[in-house]
């Protein structure tokens, strides 16, 4: 025991403790993730309880735990909000009589107040109305749905109609506030033509408005009544009905397309229900319009140091101060670039171009507030030491042979590098850029602070003129994260929506730091032996 | 090769090697550039105040009079004027012309016996007969179709009191009208007594108006004569002082009564008190001494009883030379301009004991805008000077910001951070050391709990474990490096926080659990290391054996504490906690957040102690080992000395993350900045607070430029850090290149 101890073997074995604490913790926080994340959108059963108190609950089980007591109870997504309230009930087992599984159960997702879960007891349609038989019901239903899907249609025209009539006027608007702010005579041609194009505008307006006026009015005509699980009854218009489904009368197959499904819409949907429920695509093509920005500024900048530092500096004092000032820049805290970003890149930056391009807009600013363009550049400064010491690593691990050959057989050093050094360091750069891609997807502090929103109005890409429009806001799938988890009313009900963002962004992050980390792997063994 | 081909050559070569070296020396201007415009959006804060004498000008004929009051508007452009006789006489303050002029009806023709001013823009009137008028001055602009501002002055007389049987006999008298229609009017009778009238006027549902009058007399005796009297703006609160140096205040509250809560002595060796004012908020009184000296006073919460507040001297201000003749007080912040019977005038800040600015000529009467930023007087040759006062940030100074300061509300001078409050009259509290205290709070736990994990880990990892695992291990480091602060915040603030909560003693447990199970396991294993091969088969292999260990260890933990927690704390840890430690739980608490900062920083920490233990030349290793001594003798003797820098460096570098890291903070602490070393409870970083209120923060405001200061003191703070720790790594990187 002594000599064991002496040995010192104890504490080999301690240190491996702290090793395998480590990895313990890596693996369960994705795990924790992935579990959560993962199941969000496999239909659930729904389970409908008699209690023993006479009360009749349905609903999905979420939760199942020990309270204080050390008695076990149910967590239960009940649904029906404006029914109850509440979308989640805690129940004792204890108090269940029985469970039963009923087949003819429906859950419809629905445009406002989350999901109802009942029964299908009636539906209304110009066409047909259907009270009884529960086959005929759902033949009915399938009917009405199928029949509403021409109005459907001439809605989403008249809300695009809309939006464009929408901007065509703002833009009016702009030109005769930009002209008036010239102190232009109000009978001068260009204004008169304004004006009167505003006019014809606001007309059109007005009869696009009445359509849909009228188009509402039709679709209220398809409806259906449910029933709740203690036989209340709810009227649901089939325009609100995003999805319906009978999850205890599924197979296997259903579920699956049911799954795959509700993963298209969180691709290419916009959220619904403050941000809780639908999908995500503005956040992702936030996030991903984001990085590619961040990287035009980044990537450049950062690449050209690297070459400096290890190709072109005389090693002295200016190297050592360089290498300490992007030591400094991977340091400095991310809210600090984030206010930077305010104070240079906004209020500075973006004050001055409001100032001399759009004073006819102030004191509305139009870059003088956060915007995609300056969280980009914000987040590109943020970026760069990462592809600097990437680019570093990578023309370091060239043979110095390679370099002396090309110099000796006459060709310039912006020759070597453009040729010979660049071209095998590419995939070490390339590792670079992946990582400080992954870096910039993952930040959210200073979004915060330059322009990300929970729900922008449009995206920063659009077919209208000049199709690119870096002045606006933005959504994140990170800042997403942070705004449900953190800033939504119902936290309980906007969990599964956080895990499966969550898991989202992380696959992102982790896909691109695993192809990054693999290339350096690659690279390194490509010139380990020629190194030595 | 044809010469032209290779000038060209060369050319771009040279051009190449000019841009490539400056974009390399741009990095050097990144860092620069972004703690030169962080500092100067923060030096406004400190900069004193600036006083600009802008206009001086001779008073108009027109005014007959002695002039007693004199006031201007907040744009610098209007001014007015009231004299013995009467009169208010609206000027131009650019060319000193007369606007308009009028006179203000008293109940007959007298002059003016007392003025007294209030709200920078209400006067009461006591006229030569004794009736009493009040009157309020306004300004207000005009844009004309141009857009052009002018300004409209005018007066309206709010009301009028009809002169008292007894004229001679009256003092003094004040008079305030509250938000819910309450005229209080009280009289100092030349007999030391005092008189207060409450003229309550109450609307019903029908719109009736009634009236009601209330009448109360103060006969007692008073310590001294009575030489001024203040009054709150809503009329709540009456002070007298008197001629030798006492001051009384009353609470006026009630319609038909008074109560006297407080008689002190304001003053040293019965000094008199020359004037009373009241500071913006009403909660603290100016005394004025006949000797010139200036201090603020306010209620306090008596140490021995609680619910009785006595009055206490709280700040001394800029003492005069003579007496103090008026005290007038900012209606934007806590700025006291006082003037003495000299004629000079002071400004000096409450709260920070700032004195702002002395203006040393001498003035008869002075008067400061609405919007405190500007200060007009009258001097003995009837010319009306005006300055221009630029104290944007009066909230902030180095005292206030950094050091202990009494607040009005406070019971003793504190260092309080909160930034924003629900009335408009209490200041912002500045102080950035309680965000300094969390974020270094938060920081050292997270450092207790990652720092032996990082290098411990990063040892085994580079000197005991066989060379197949150590692959396999980094990518997972890089796994948790990559892994995006938000979800970290998320995970540990949703996830980890409600079943640290549930089961905080269990974690409690499995401290002890853990070691023990770790001991056993050791003692059990220490007979089989006789045999060569057993140990040539683990060696490399321990940190997977001891993963069982520790899930074993936890499940017992789990298992256990309940049973101790009835035994030990009568089934509650958390009411324990509190009731005998006086420790109150959060949710949201230091455990939470050194598990996430951990997260952030271990990587960190992990990777470069791993670069700086695999740079140690071999050969140390190998002669260490050829020696006799055993792996962990040549790690705990050879390996970690020599590697000591690189690992300080790895730990301050890690430092610096945790210092800065913002989402985790922000999402898993209350955001509460507090001072208080507890474990079980949150605090408030740097980081997060700057996360938190700037939306909040217009631009160019005081909040706005002192989140600017907590990111210049993070950026200082990470600077030197990260600098020192960039040296340290520079130095070894020379130490071991000889090798």
């Amino acid at each position: 025991m002594k000599k064991f101890v002496r040995r010192g073997e104890p504490f080999v074995w301690a240190t491996g403790m702290t090793l395998s604490i480590i990895i313990t913790m890596t693996v369960l926080l994705l795990y924790v993730v992935i579990a959560n994340g993962i199941g969000v959108f496999w239909p659930q059963k729904l389970v409908q309880l008699s209690l023993n108190d006479g009360r009749v609950v349905l609903g999905e089980i979420t939760k199942e735990e020990k309270d204080g007591n050390n008695v076990s109870r149910l967590q239960l997504k009940i649904g029906n909000r404006e029914i109850n309230g509440l979308d989640f009930t805690w129940i004792s087992e204890p108090d269940i009589r029985s469970r039963s599984y009923p087949a003819d159960l429906y859950v419809i997702e629905r445009q406002e107040n989350g999901n109802f879960y009942g029964t299908l007891a009636e539906v209304h349609s110009p066409e047909i109305t259907v009270a009884e038989g529960q086959g005929t019901l759902v033949s009915a239903l399938g009917k009405a749905r199928h029949n509403l899907q021409p109005l459907l249609m001439t809605k989403q025209q008249i809300s695009r109609k809309i939006g464009a009539l929408n901007l065509a006027l703002e833009k009016v608007n702009q030109k005769l506030a930009g002209y008036r702010y010239q102190h232009m005579d109000e009978k001068d041609k260009r204004i008169i033509t304004l004006v009167d194009a505003e006019t014809k505008l606001k007309t059109q307006f007005a009869t696009l408005v009445d359509g849909g006026k009228q188009n509402t009015e039709e679709l209220a005509a398809y409806y259906a009544i449910f029933k709740t699980a203690d036989g209340k009854e709810s009227t649901v218009r089939l325009a609100d009905m995003v999805r319906l489904y009978q999850p205890n009368r599924m197979g296997l197959f259903a579920k699956i397309r049911h799954y795959a499904d509700k993963l298209v819409e969180l691709f290419i949907a916009d959220p619904r229900e403050s941000n809780t429920e639908g999908g995500l695509f503005p956040a992702i093509f936030g996030t991903v319009m984001l990085v590619l920005l961040m990287s035009l500024l980044s990537f450049p900048l950062g690449v050209i140091t690297g070459i400096y530092l290890r190709e072109y500096a005389h090693p002295g004092v200016t190297v050592k101060i360089v290498r300490i000032a992007v030591n400094n820049l991977a340091g400095i805290p991310s809210i600090v670039y984030g206010i930077f970003g305010l104070g240079f890149f906004i209020y500075g930056i973006g004050g001055a171009l409001d100032q001399f391009f759009f004073p006819e807009r102030l004191p509305t600013p139009t870059f003088g507030t956060g915007g995609i363009l300056w969280a980009s550049l914000t987040l590109g400064l943020l970026t760069v030491p990462v592809v600097i010491v990437a680019t570093e690593e990578a023309l370091g691990s060239i043979p110095p042979s390679i370099r002396e050959g090309s110099l000796a057989l006459g060709a310039t050093r912006f020759q070597t590098l453009t040729r010979l050094l660049l071209p095998m360091a590419s995939p070490g750069i390339m590792t670079g850029f992946i990582l400080a891609m992954a870096r910039a997807a993952g930040e959210v502090a200073p979004l915060m602070i330059t322009g990300v929103v929970k729900l922008a109005p449009s995206l920063p890409i659009d077919g209208q003129f000049p199709y690119f429009h870096l002045n606006r806001k933005f959504m994140h799938l990170g800042f997403h994260i942070y705004d449900i988890g953190f800033q939504s009313p119902n936290v309980e009900a906007a969990k599964p929506m956080v895990y499966v963002t969550t898991l989202l962004l992380i696959l992102i992050v982790l896909s691109m730091c695993s192809v990054a980390i693999y290339l350096r792997n690659k690279m390194r063994a490509r010139y380990a032996i020629a190194d030595v | 090769m044809d010469n032209k081909f290779l000038q060209r050559v060369r050319r771009k070569d040279k051009i190449a090697k000019t841009f490539i070296q400056v974009c390399g020396i741009m990095v050097i201007v990144c860092v620069f550039a972004i703690l030169a415009l962080i500092v100067k959006v923060t030096l406004p804060l400190l900069s004193p105040s600036k006083i600009t004498d802008a206009q001086k000008v001779a008073l108009s004929a027109q005014v007959s009079g002695t002039p007693l009051a004199i006031g201007i508007d907040s744009y610098g452009e209007a001014l007015h004027l009231i004299d013995q006789e009467g009169t208010i006489t609206f000027l131009d303050a650019r060319s000193g012309a007369v606007i308009t002029q009028a006179t203000i009806q008293g109940q007959g023709k007298s002059q003016i016996r007392q003025i007294e001013q209030y709200k920078n823009s209400f006067y009461n009137i006591l006229w030569q007969d004794s009736s009493l008028s009040m009157i309020e001055v306004r300004y207000q602009p005009k844009f004309d179709t141009e857009g052009k501002r002018t300004i409209e002055p005018s007066f309206r007389t709010i009301k009028l009191w009809p002169a008292l049987a007894e004229p001679e006999r009256l003092a003094q008298s004040y008079v305030r009208l509250s938000a819910d229609n309450r005229f209080s009017r009280i009289d100092l009778l030349t007999d030391n007594t005092l008189t207060i009238n409450h003229e309550v006027t109450t609307t019903d549902f029908l719109d009736n108006q009634t009236t009601e009058n209330f009448s109360v007399r103060i006969e007692e005796t008073l310590p001294g004569k009575v030489s001024t009297l203040a009054l709150d703006d809503s009329g709540l609160a009456l002070y007298a002082g008197t001629d030798n140096g006492y001051v009384v205040r009353w609470d006026l509250a009630d319609n038909d009564a008074v109560k006297k809560t407080d008689t002190f002595a304001a003053t040293e060796n019965s000094d008199p008190i020359a004037s009373l004012g009241l500071v913006f908020g009403g909660q603290s009184l100016v005394v004025g001494s006949k000797s010139g000296t200036v201090q603020t006073w306010m209620q306090v919460r008596a140490e021995a009883n609680n619910a009785i507040k006595k009055m206490q001297m709280i700040h001394v201000l800029e003492p005069h030379a003579a007496a103090v003749s008026t005290i007038l007080s900012s209606r934007r912040s806590k700025t006291v301009y006082s003037i003495s019977e000299a004629g000079i005038i002071h400004a000096d800040h409450m709260t920070s004991e700032n004195h702002l600015f002395t203006i040393p000529d001498a003035y008869q009467v002075f008067g400061i805008s609405q919007k405190d930023n500007a200060l007009i007087a009258l001097d003995s040759k009837r010319f009306i000077h005006i300055w221009q006062i630029d104290n944007p940030h009066p909230e902030a100074s180095l005292k206030t910001l950094f050091g202990k300061v009494w607040y009005e509300g406070y019971n003793k001078p504190e260092y309080v951070w909160q930034s924003s409050s629900q009335s408009d009259d209490a200041e912002p509290k500045l102080s950035l050391i309680p965000l300094i205290f969390g974020t270094m709070k938060g920081t050292l736990y997270a450092m207790l709990f990652s720092i032996p994990l990082a290098i411990f880990g990063a040892v085994y990892t580079s000197q005991f474990t066989s060379a197949k695992f150590r692959k396999s291990i980094k990518p997972i480091i890089e796994v948790m490096a990559s892994v995006p602060s938000v979800v970290i915040g998320f995970l540990i603030a949703l996830w980890l926080a409600p079943i640290v909560e549930r089961s905080l003693f269990s974690l409690v447990v499995a401290l002890f659990v853990v070691p023990l199970l770790f001991t056993l396991v050791m003692v059990c294993i220490q007979p089989f290391y006789r045999n060569r091969r057993f140990v040539n088969f683990l060696s490399g292999y321990e940190f997977l054996f001891m993963l069982p260990v520790l899930f074993i260890g936890g499940w017992l933990a789990v298992r256990l504490a309940p049973g101790l927690e009835s035994l030990l704390f009568h089934g509650n840890f958390k009411l324990w906690l509190y009731q005998d430690m006086g420790m109150r739980y959060d949710q949201r608490n230091c455990i939470i957040i050194a598990f996430g900062l951990g997260i952030c920083v271990i990587p960190i920490i992990f990777s470069i102690t791993e670069d700086a233990i695999s740079n140690i030349p071999p050969s140390l290793t190998a002669a260490s080992l050829a020696l006799g001594a055993s792996r962990w003798q040549t790690v705990w003797r050879v390996i970690l000395p020599s590697a000591s820098p690189g690992i300080f460096a790895a730990m301050i570098i890690g430092f610096g993350r945790a210092v800065g890291e913002t989402m985790v903070v922000l999402m898993a602490t209350g955001n509460t900045p507090i001072m208080d070393w507890s474990i079980f409870n949150g605090m408030r970083t740097l980081s997060a607070n700057i996360a938190v209120e700037i939306p909040e923060a217009p631009f160019g405001g005081t909040l706005y430029r002192v989140l600017f200061l907590c990111a210049t003191v993070l950026f200082a703070l990470t600077f030197v850090l990260n600098t020192g720790a960039e040296i340290i790594r520079e130095h070894l990187r020379k130490k071991y290149g000889r090798y």
